[in-house]
């Protein structure tokens, strides 16, 4: 994988971390709801998708992820884009999570999943 | 449409909700005795249907449609927007229609939601939908609201108990625990639809129901646990589980005292779910929906433990003026039940512009720099 933009998968997957579903305290990475982090000719697109398709978060999500894209400096071109595909499940939950610590997971504890992709 | 507009739209259709409220609030004064020189602008007659259809009804289709960002889907909100100034001009008929039409269209969108999942949450959500449209036809068909109250509230809980069980998946609680749920539901439904037959044992029935439901949620719910967590989701958590102990308290109310159709233990029952469930629901749901619908989010504070306690403590009061027949506690309780419901509001909207003229100082500061 191309180093640049490994590591840029790499912060946008913190900054993600920060985008917490606030019911839950947890955040969207390890809920498992971003899927993919792509790239095309210099636009970045971030696949996420919601828990439910009647999720009222749905629009929250959307600010909070393209606020989230907006804050690095590296990534000029970005999409958050939302999608249905595969649907949602609780075992798409990053495992071994603390789940429900106190307070919510921390930013450099991320997991590789979506860096490695 | 764009976002921008979007917004705009999400947050006008939001005034309305709010104009339904404020002025459900106020009808609910008047009720409660409050004279008004020259004649309430607001009947005492419409409390109910400002609150249910005027406000949630609104808010809840509002939600819907945002979350599915279908065109079709605004027709709902916007029928109820329509409805309610209509009813408050004191045109009831067509503001009967209006909300039965709105609620077709809610029925229409979470039907469409079912067809996007085919879950059981999906249907339970849809027969909440259905309970509106059944409850708002036999408004406009003339029945008292006394005799139409089962199935707004059915509308109610059904919409949040379907949220409730979506997200306790989470939890993974078995297919024969959520299979309980249903059932329960079932039993709940079948209790209302008897207390058109026997008024007291469908009730009993339909309290035995909801004792069982609020105790599968403490149970099941998320809250147990998210209440160790901080800022707004312990809020909420806590505000999920107050409600839930006001659902026990309904249930056990309702086997002792029955549905009565009218006085104070009418008013003690449907208060305690109304504003003890119904009213937790929303304030663990606003720092969620108020981001999501209007764009701007809103910093947690201590202080939004001051409008919730003093909501459920003043509506302990109610409940023992109520029940011991103390005109003055009753009024007193409810009064404060409005000023609870203001405060939090009023601290929302003190969050909201707050945060906007500090994000707006940040931008200054960083053009200046």
């Amino acid at each position: 994988m191309d180093t640049s933009k490994s590591e840029i998968r790499r912060r946008i997957a913190r900054v993600l971390r920060q985008v917490i579903d606030p019911e839950l305290g947890v955040n969207i990475i390890d809920l498992g709801l971003v899927y993919n982090i792509l790239f095309d000719d210099g636009k970045v697109i971030v696949e996420y998708t919601a828990t439910t398709p009647g999720c009222p978060m749905r629009r929250y999500l959307q600010q909070k992820v393209e606020e989230a894209l907006e804050e690095i400096d590296s990534v000029k071109e970005y999409e958050a884009r939302l999608i249905w595909e595969p649907v949602w499940s609780v075992e798409m939950i990053i495992p071994d999570v603390d789940f429900f610590a106190h307070p919510p997971p921390q930013i450099d504890n991320y997991s590789t999943k979506i860096i490695n992709q | 449409m764009n976002r921008k507009t979007s917004a705009l739209v999400l947050v006008s259709l939001l005034v309305f909700a709010g104009l339904a409220l404020l002025s459900g609030l106020f009808s609910g004064l008047v009720r409660l005795g409050w004279v008004i020189e020259g004649g309430s602008p607001v009947s005492p007659l419409i409390h109910g249907p400002l609150m249910i259809n005027g406000f949630l009804g609104t808010l809840i289709s509002l939600e819907r449609s945002a979350a599915l960002e279908k065109k079709w889907a605004y027709a709902a909100p916007v029928c109820m927007a329509i409805a309610t100034v209509i009813l408050l001009l004191g045109i009831i008929v067509i503001a009967q229609w209006l909300y039965l039409v709105g609620a077709i269209l809610l029925l229409l969108i979470l039907t469409y939601l079912y067809q996007l999942q085919k879950e059981m949450y999906h249907i339970i959500m849809a027969v909440g939908g259905a309970c509106l449209v059944t409850g708002n036809f036999l408004y406009l068909y003339g029945l008292p609201i006394y005799n139409i109250i089962v199935w707004w509230m059915g509308f109610l809980l059904l919409i949040i108990f379907s949220e409730r069980l979506e997200l306790n998946r989470i939890m993974r609680p078995s297919q024969n625990v959520q299979y309980l749920f249903t059932g329960l539901v079932l039993f709940w439904l079948a209790g209302i639809t008897l207390t058109y037959v026997d008024r007291y044992s469908g009730w009993a029935i339909a309290s035995v129901a909801l004792i069982l439901q609020a105790l599968w949620l403490f149970k099941y719910d998320i809250a147990r646990r998210t209440i160790r967590s901080t800022a707004w989701t312990r809020y909420s958590a806590v505000c999920l589980l107050i409600g839930y102990g006001w659902l026990v308290l309904a249930g056990l109310f309702g086997l002792w005292k029955g549905l009565p159709a009218a006085g104070p233990m009418y008013d003690a029952i449907l208060h305690m779910i109304f504003l003890g469930f119904v009213f937790s629901m929303i304030f663990a749901h606003a720092p969620v929906i108020i981001p999501s619908l209007s764009g701007k989010d809103i910093p947690y504070h201590n202080y939004f433990y001051l409008p919730l306690i003093l909501l459920h403590s003043s509506l302990l009061i109610r409940i023992m003026g109520d029940l011991f027949w103390l005109p003055v506690i009753r009024k007193s309780g409810a009064h404060t039940n409005v000023l609870a419901i203001l405060l939090f509001l009023g601290g929302i909207g003190f969050q909201l512009v707050r945060n906007s003229l500090k994000k707006s100082r940040q931008l200054k500061a960083a053009e200046k720099s």
